[in-house]
């Protein structure tokens, strides 16, 4: 250098060179430093990168560790690799106990061909051949108890291996949830079906075959029957049958109480539940069992206290559930409850229309009864105008034939037999009267005119009899609606019995009284008193029907003068009067007056 | 001539009481109708022959007990049972009781008529017989006491003699007792006076 100085201020070539290699050295040292630096930031973003994975993968290892749910990995050959904790606690095994054993060890049998397969075709196909994310299957613990896991799959490749991770979750809580759920609307359904068919109108075998119905849908069955227990006969009555067979006819239709399933289940008031039919005693037909596939059959009593009312019964392709014998069961009590409430609503309908039919029957019998006796006496009563009339006839033919044409016996003879023609007419009407009660037309009318009318029938009987008349009828009285033959009927019935009743008097005048009044407002009364013997007894004896006073009366008249006013709304009364006689009255109202 | 023959009419219907007083008058027979037994009990019954109609269904009491009580007053009109609603057993007993007849109301002309003519031919051979046991009880009643005990012995049969030496007398004076008897007695034969005797005992039972 100082070299270079002494050659002056002129730069010689070799100067310039080790200038520029000087210049270079320089640049690449700071290059290689700014490379070292860079490398160096690298290293050290490496190892934290490094340190980052290494505690994420601690974190997770963590995670796996500590997760609830197992977490099994397994090869291509399908063995076990890895399990976490979790996995050995929810099959029961020891910590590295599964590791190197088939997966299939955590599956019920049925389901590991089922795996195997799936698992090689997914390896040689890429098919799945289940659902990798949330499948439900069953799994199967050490001690053989089979649960509900949900599984999902995760796959990688390690050098070239290839690895899967299945997370297993327990489901059998939510599972056992979801099932209750089921069940519970199953059931709510169920009891909601047969409810129904109960609340509805109909025979009892439609409402329980509404009820099977119901059970097949609900409860997976193949069919379900429904017997009722017919207590005189012990015989079971197969009433229902929805399903396979609908039919209610075969060998199962009447089944004999304690024997075959059915009956020994009405009998012993038990149920019978088998999954097994194939080995259970109790089932007979196993060729039809097995043809059909039957897997389960469930069999309640129908019970209300401690009486059986029937057996309801199903078949089922599946197992029972226990869930399905819950309802079967729970139903069973409602189907009972309901054929026992129809029974007493049957009962209750029956003897409703028994009792009906037995009022109508007496009302009829009373009739008949009243009618045999009205007849005989109204024989007498028809006998005697009809006697007249053909001894009168008789009378005139002798005449003619005798050439005796005397006009006024003749007269006399023919007045006679039209007087008791009519008189005949009219007993037969009053008896019509009486027979077609219903028919009573009923219109406004004068009282008065109708005792006026009676008075003008009976004024030969009056007479006959020394009768003295009295009539104090009120002619301000509002008319009564009523059937005119009726009342005539009735007054005629009182007049004729106060004549009667007179007519063994010797030592006091024979009075009659007829009298109409105003009784009160809305009301009139009419009265019949006599002068005769009066009665003892209690007037209500008076009124029932063949009570008598007189020697061959049928006691009739005033029983029927009774209905017949209170056809007419009225009342009927007696009063025996001191020292004799007796007062016969009657009140009706009066007709409601026309609004104009 | 005998007396007019009367039918009596107990019916408590007027009409009925009257169409038979009608119809039985066309045969030429008086008719008196009451409509209750008590006021043909207080009739006085003619001494002629007659029958009574009598309707079964009276007031106060059954034309049946009715019956009774007119054989309990010795009253032995011939009956005509007439009933609006007849039955057997009620017939049967009318019938046992001494009824002519038992008819149905209404009963054909004919059927009345001919009862009617029953009762009155019985009545009066009633009568007729009642009156001649009274002539031979009047007539018995004219014996001697001696007489008496002739008759009855003649007519159990014994002879004179055995009646003399019964008696005790000759056998002359009891052939006089004895026609004296006969004579008495209206009797032309042995026969004759029998059978009189006869009609009284059998009256007098």
């Amino acid at each position: 250098m100082s070299g270079a100085q002494q050659e002056g201020w002129q730069v010689s070539e070799e100067e310039v060179v080790a200038a520029e290699l000087e210049r270079r050295v320089a640049l690449r040292t700071a290059e290689l430093a700014a490379l070292n630096e860079q490398l160096r930031k690298e290293i050290a973003s490496r190892k934290h990168v490094e340190e980052e994975l290494r505690s994420s993968e601690e974190k997770h290892r963590v995670i796996v560790e500590a997760a609830s749910d197992a977490v099994v990995t397994i090869d291509e050959t399908g063995s076990i690799v890895f399990t976490n904790p979790a996995t050995a606690r929810l099959f029961g095994y020891g910590p590295a106990e599964l590791i190197g054993k088939s997966l299939t060890v955590l599956m019920p049998q049925s389901m590991r061909g089922l795996h195997d397969n799936g698992f090689r075709r997914y390896q040689a196909t890429g098919v799945r051949h289940i659902n990798w994310q949330g499948t439900e299957l069953t799994a199967l613990s050490r001690n053989g108890r089979e649960f509900p896991v949900e599984v999902s799959f995760g796959e990688l490749s390690i050098d070239g291996h290839r690895l899967f991770t299945g997370f297993i979750r327990d489901i059998s809580q939510r599972k056992k949830a979801e099932e209750l759920e089921a069940a519970r609307k199953c059931l709510a359904v169920v009891r909601a079906d047969v409810s129904l068919a109960f609340g509805k109108e109909g025979s009892l075998e439609t409402i329980l075959h509404e009820c099977a119905e119901s059970i097949v849908l609900h409860l997976d069955a193949a069919f379900a029957r429904i017997w009722t227990l017919n207590r005189e006969t012990k015989m079971l009555e197969l009433r229902a049958s929805a399903g396979l067979y609908t039919h209610l006819t075969g060998a199962h239709a009447r089944i004999p109480l304690g024997t075959l399933k059915i009956g020994m289940i009405a009998q012993e008031q038990k149920p019978v539940l088998s999954n097994d039919l194939l080995n259970d005693p109790r089932i007979s037909d196993k060729a039809w069992v097995a043809k059909e596939g039957m897997a389960g059959f469930a069999g309640y009593p129908l019970l209300t206290g401690n009486r059986t009312l029937g057996v309801v019964a199903m078949f089922s392709r599946k197992p029972v559930t226990a869930q399905s014998i819950d309802v079967l069961a729970s139903v069973a009590d409602l189907i009972a409850q309901g054929i026992e409430r129809k029974r007493a609503e049957d009962e209750l309908q029956v003897s409703e229309r028994r009792l009906k039919e037995m009022e109508g029957e007496l009302a009829r019998v009373v009739r008949v009864t009243t009618m045999g006796e009205l007849a005989a006496s109204i024989a007498h009563e028809v006998n005697q105008p009809l006697t007249a009339v053909v001894n009168n006839g008789s009378a005139c033919l002798r005449l003619l034939a005798n050439r005796n044409l005397e006009p006024d016996i003749l007269r006399g003879a023919l007045e006679e037999i039209v007087a008791d023609g009519t008189r005949a007419s009219n007993v037969l009407s009053r008896i019509r009267a009486f027979i077609a009660k219903e028919a009573a037309e009923k219109s406004p009318l004068d009282i008065n005119a109708v005792i006026q009318e009676v008075l003008s029938l009976t004024g030969r009987a009056i007479h006959e009899n020394h009768v003295m008349l009295n009539d104090q009828l009120n002619t301000d009285l509002p008319s009564v609606l009523g059937d005119r033959v009726q009342l005539q009927q009735v007054v005629l019935n009182l007049i004729m019995n106060g004549i009667e009743a007179m007519t063994m008097l010797t030592d006091r005048p024979r009075l009659l009284s007829v009298r109409s009044q105003i009784a009160s407002p809305n009301w009139i009364e009419v009265a019949v008193r006599d002068s005769g013997t009066g009665f003892s007894s209690a007037p209500e004896h008076l009124f029932s029907p063949f009570y008598t006073t007189k020697p061959h009366g049928m006691g009739l008249g005033l029983s029927i003068t009774r209905s017949l006013i209170e056809n007419h709304g009225g009342r009927l009364q007696a009063v025996s009067l001191s020292p004799h006689g007796a007062e016969f009255s009657f009140t009706l109202p009066s007709a409601p007056v026309a609004t104009s | 001539m005998t007396p007019a023959a009367t039918v009596f009419v107990i019916d408590d219907d007027a009409s009925v009481r009257s169409s038979l007083k009608r119809l039985i008058s066309t045969i030429g027979l008086r008719v008196e109708s009451f409509g209750a037994p008590d006021e043909f009990i207080r009739t006085e019954l003619p001494d002629s022959p007659s029958c009574l109609i009598l309707d079964v269904r009276l007031p106060g009491l059954s034309g049946l007990d009715f019956q009774r009580e007119l054989a309990a007053r010795s009253i032995r009109i011939p009956i005509i049972f007439i009933t609006g609603y007849g039955d057997i057993p009620m017939g049967v007993r009318a019938m046992k009781d001494g009824a002519v007849e038992f008819l149905t109301k209404p009963f054909r002309d004919q059927d009345l008529l001919d009862a009617i003519q029953v009762a009155i031919e019985r009545d009066r051979a009633r009568r007729e017989q009642a009156q001649q046991v009274k002539d031979i009880q009047k007539r018995f009643d004219g014996l001697s006491s001696r007489e008496r005990e002739v008759t009855f012995l003649v007519v159990e049969g014994l002879l004179n003699k055995q009646i003399a030496d019964r008696l005790g007398t000759a056998e002359n004076t009891i052939k006089v007792h004895r026609s004296r008897a006969m004579a008495k007695m209206h009797a032309n034969s042995l026969a004759d006076l029998v059978k009189m005797l006869q009609k009284l005992k059998s009256a007098s039972k």
